[in-house]
């Protein structure tokens, strides 16, 4: 049942990572827009994280079969998201993500050295929720500014992305629990919803530039 | 209060009046430009000059001074801002 959902999980995220990428990259192919460059970056990511997590996944149900998904894998991919979610929540101006002193610049990556996957794993689940709480926030201000659908569409996919990632960091204190599959529905659903008002986007009426075609 | 407004808006804002709100069939001088779009002299020369060599914009001399009107690459530009400005906003974002 795990496997099935993780499974759906992440085939999902990967579609749907890999179309609003795509969609963004034809906006600032088109457009040459700062913001649309960071949005591609962040979808590409998210897609690529989903991708890694699904292969790992595949790999051990049709290739190891030992039970279990090798847990650098499952970090590997959780971290290439959350660098998504981190240019999302950039894009809304994030000016203050990394600290100004060189000091604790260059001591910020050295615990990552001394920690094992797993509590990696933890750690990068927490700051996705953070990121994903912080861009699901702005986006949500900015629908009260332009009451669009779209906009609040977006705004409940990255909620929903925010909880599902809580629910499964806070799972891993009951593991046999129904959390973890609670939270594999929740993004899901998150990813369906975000995936909605870029599916209304018109590309028929755009003309490409001539590299793409 | 003034709303801020993103380099990405100011050229939409001039293609549109290059379209839609031109002085006479020569076009839009830089003057009419300026006001409509309410920016600098210096900040407009810097991007008409870029929307000119991008082949959004037609230059025609006219009585001696450059006048302006959208190309049919302007156009289409146009219409991929629209539209992923549309997109943008579903992110809550500007392009």
């Amino acid at each position: 049942m795990e496997f099935l959902l993780e499974n759906i999980l992440n085939l999902i995220g990967f579609l749907v990572g890999l179309a609003i990428g795509i969609m963004s990259f034809i906006g600032f192919r088109n457009t040459g827009s700062p913001t649309l460059f960071r949005l591609t970056i962040a979808f590409f990511s998210i897609s690529l994280g989903f991708f890694v997590i699904w292969v790992g996944y595949m790999t051990e149900d049709f290739v190891i079969k030992s039970g279990n998904i090798e847990k650098w894998i499952q970090t590997l991919g959780i971290a290439i998201q959350t660098i998504g979610y981190f240019f999302i929540a950039f894009s809304h101006s994030i000016k203050s993500f990394f600290p100004k002193s060189t000091y604790f610049r260059s001591i910020g990556i050295f615990p990552l050295f001394l920690i094992s996957s797993v509590q990696l794993e933890h750690i990068f689940r927490s700051i996705s929720f953070i990121l994903l709480a912080y861009g699901a926030i702005e986006t949500m201000l900015s629908y009260f500014d332009n009451r669009k659908k779209g906009t609040i569409s977006v705004a409940v996919g990255l909620a929903l992305l925010a909880l599902g990632e809580f629910l499964g960091w806070y799972s891993f204190l009951f593991p046999e629990s129904i959390l973890y599959y609670v939270s594999i529905i929740i993004k899901i659903a998150g990813l369906i919803a975000l995936f909605i008002p870029v599916s209304k986007v018109p590309l028929t009426k755009i003309k490409f530039d001539e590299g793409l075609e | 209060m003034a709303e801020y407004r993103t380099h990405m808006k100011i050229i939409g804002d001039i293609l549109v009046t290059t379209r839609d709100d031109l002085q006479d069939e020569n076009g839009a001088s830089v003057t009419y430009l300026i006001r409509k779009a309410n920016i600098s002299h210096s900040r407009i020369s810097r991007i008409l000059k870029t929307l000119v060599s991008q082949g959004l914009l037609e230059q025609i001399d006219s009585k001696g001074s450059n006048k302006y009107k959208i190309s049919q690459s302007g156009r289409e530009f146009l219409q991929a801002y629209y539209t992923f400005t549309n997109f943008a906003d579903s992110f809550g974002l500007s392009i």
